[in-house]
């Protein structure tokens, strides 16, 4: 069924629920287990709705077991949800229509979707013909991945002798030779080393710029994710926690901001002004409620004066947000 | 899909051309099961005066023969790399893809069968030289025999295909493969004609479909039925067909919602 709703992706109250087979532990256990199965449930996706515009890149953050993934599987059309419905492209995604899986592509950072004994070429001529690419669009796409990824000394190796990373970057090229409006990449840098994950994210980002698609990825890497997002959803237990700005997230998440003061007598008490969080020699981290941190900020350079070497009010760190989240803690109400 | 199924095919045998060894042990067990049973039935027909029923160990002979190449064209192994796809979630890639993952295995499937093909049809010729093999040269049969054996092959993938799709219910499909396998050994013909099965076995094994499977067109290529049965067991395969093919449909769908994507 297609739809004329313009945004590429929407989810409405969409929600999943595994029905899992309980097993205990011991022989006993066991025995009984094959006698009479206990199963219980449970709910990976609790309800959740969004929508994503045309050329956004999404982050979708969660610790594991959140729900990230199964919702990224939902809305590429491999799961039914339990309950709630979604749109991607205007599509149904579980119908699986051809027309819907010839658009989009789900990118899984550790797993293979190429034959291993055959080099990379010969399976991007398969996909060719699986997604009827015409010649030229297809030798554009192409030139324009071995170009962006750097490819061609990968080409003709068979995929089996090509090392993690190099896998990864022919991984991306198969996912994307059919040209897809919708991208769905779930922990795509995950085992890669520092250089292959940067190489990755500006091969993202170039991509979304070069043809408009609609990008929601996930990632534990928060580099990833401030590298590429400036939206961001944060789910945790099968529930959506925020929707917006990855710059509003600390204001939302942290009632708090962190100054740093470096001074020159490293002695100095300053628990006065906040919670010290971290002293290393002459440098203090402090915690300071998001509302009084001007107010403690001008007390400091007027109170140490000349004792002071530098001053920041910031941000606490997006990873410590994050975890804050994550650690049960809620969000502030907007 | 022409072109598809070329590219899929190509890709296939630049992978088939890695693995000779395996190529080799294939061609080695095809040959040497029917010979056994071969072996085994023209003993049998010498020890009781060179026939058993209506079989002289001449039509034995064109009856193994048969098998071997039926039995080669017939062949489904893919269950138990579907099992492997389901449970590693590599079958999510696929499905992630606009082609259905059965025209991969027909492909596969194909492939490999026309490949070894090169390999078993000296020997099958060798063996047919050397135990005196007697086939029909009623050219209608013949004709009949190409009918047969495509039916059969596509009735074996599709019955395979459904045992794959119990994979969404079992995850582990081996329990369910192992029974149909078992099945098929005692009632496809291999152990012995069909027609040569004791009374009730016999009646079970034309009820159901692993006849029709191997012993079946194995018979109308060595021209052992009459061409007016011969018409009627090939109505038989394509109902069968029919079924297994319906079957397959339901349980696909039905597997597909329960499907979990598990690891991928």
């Amino acid at each position: 069924m297609v739809t004329s709703d313009a945004a590429p992706i929407v989810a409405r109250e969409l929600a999943k629920t595994f029905r899992v087979h309980e097993r205990e532990e011991g022989l006993g256990a066991t025995l009984r287990a094959v006698v009479r199965r206990r199963y219980r449930d449970v709910r990976a996706v609790a309800g959740i709705s969004f929508r994503i515009d045309a050329g956004e890149v999404v982050g979708f953050l969660g610790p594991n077991g959140a729900g990230k993934t199964t919702t990224l599987k939902m809305l590429s059309g491999l799961l039914h949800p339990t309950s709630g419905d979604a749109r991607v492209l205007g599509f149904v995604p579980w119908e699986r229509r051809d027309a819907f899986l010839s658009r989009i592509a789900l990118l899984m950072g550790n797993r293979s979707q190429l034959v291993w004994d055959i080099p990379a070429a010969d399976s991007f001529a398969v996909l060719r013909e699986i997604y009827r690419i015409p010649e030229d669009q297809y030798r554009r796409a192409l030139d324009e991945l071995v170009e962006l990824l750097d490819l061609r000394p990968l080409l003709h190796k068979p995929v089996r002798n090509l090392s993690l990373g190099e896998r990864m970057k022919v991984e991306f090229a198969a996912g994307l030779i059919h040209s897809p409006n919708v991208v769905f990449l779930d922990e795509p840098t995950i085992g890669l080393d520092v250089t292959m994950q940067a190489r990755i994210r500006r091969f993202v980002a170039d991509y979304n710029a070069r043809t408009g698609a609609t990008i929601l990825l996930t990632s534990h890497y928060m580099d990833d994710v401030v590298a590429l997002c400036r939206r961001v959803l944060v789910i945790h237990h099968g529930t959506l926690l925020y929707d917006g700005a990855l710059g509003r997230l600390a204001e939302r998440m942290a009632p708090y901001k962190v100054i740093v003061v470096t001074l020159h007598d490293g002695a100095r008490d300053l628990r006065a002004y906040g919670d010290e969080v971290e002293r290393a020699e002459n440098r203090v981290t402090l915690r300071v409620a998001r509302e009084r941190a001007p107010e403690r900020a001008a007390a400091l350079v007027r109170e140490l004066d000349t004792s002071l070497a530098d001053i920041s009010v910031e941000d606490p760190p997006i990873e410590e947000i994050i975890d804050r989240v994550f650690s049960g803690e809620r969000p502030v109400p907007a | 899909m022409i072109a598809t199924y070329r590219a899929l095919a190509l890709a296939q045998l630049q992978a088939l051309s890695q693995y000779r060894a395996q190529v080799f042990i294939y061609l080695f067990f095809s040959i040497i099961r029917p010979v056994i049973f071969l072996a085994a039935w023209v003993a049998v027909a010498n020890s009781q005066g060179g026939r058993v029923g209506a079989f002289g160990v001449a039509d034995f002979a064109a009856y193994y023969v048969g098998i071997m190449l039926v039995g080669h064209l017939t062949m489904f192994w893919h269950a138990w790399d579907f099992e492997t796809e389901v449970r590693l979630g590599k079958l999510s890639a696929k499905l992630l893809r606009p082609l259905h993952p059965v025209h991969y295995a027909v492909v596969e499937n194909a492939t490999w069968k026309l490949y070894t093909l090169l390999g078993l049809a000296p020997a099958i010729v060798l063996i047919a030289l050397t135990f005196g093999a007697r086939f029909t040269t009623d050219l209608p049969h013949l004709l009949l025999f190409m009918p047969s054996v495509l039916l059969a092959a596509a009735l074996n993938f599709v019955i395979g295909w459904c045992v794959c799709a119990s994979a969404f219910w079992t995850t582990r499909v081996h329990a369910v493969a192992e029974l149909v396998n078992r099945a098929a050994f005692i009632f496809a013909g291999t152990i012995a004609p069909l027609d040569l099965l004791p009374g009730v076995l016999r009646t079970i094994a034309y009820a159901l479909p692993f006849g029709y499977v191997i012993g079946v067109p194995a018979e109308i290529l060595r021209g052992g039925t009459s061409l007016e049965r011969a018409v009627v067991l090939l109505a038989v395969q394509a109902t069968w067909l029919l079924i297994a093919l319906l079957a397959f449909r339901m349980l696909w769908a039905t597997g597909l919602r329960r499907y979990s994507a598990v690891g991928a």
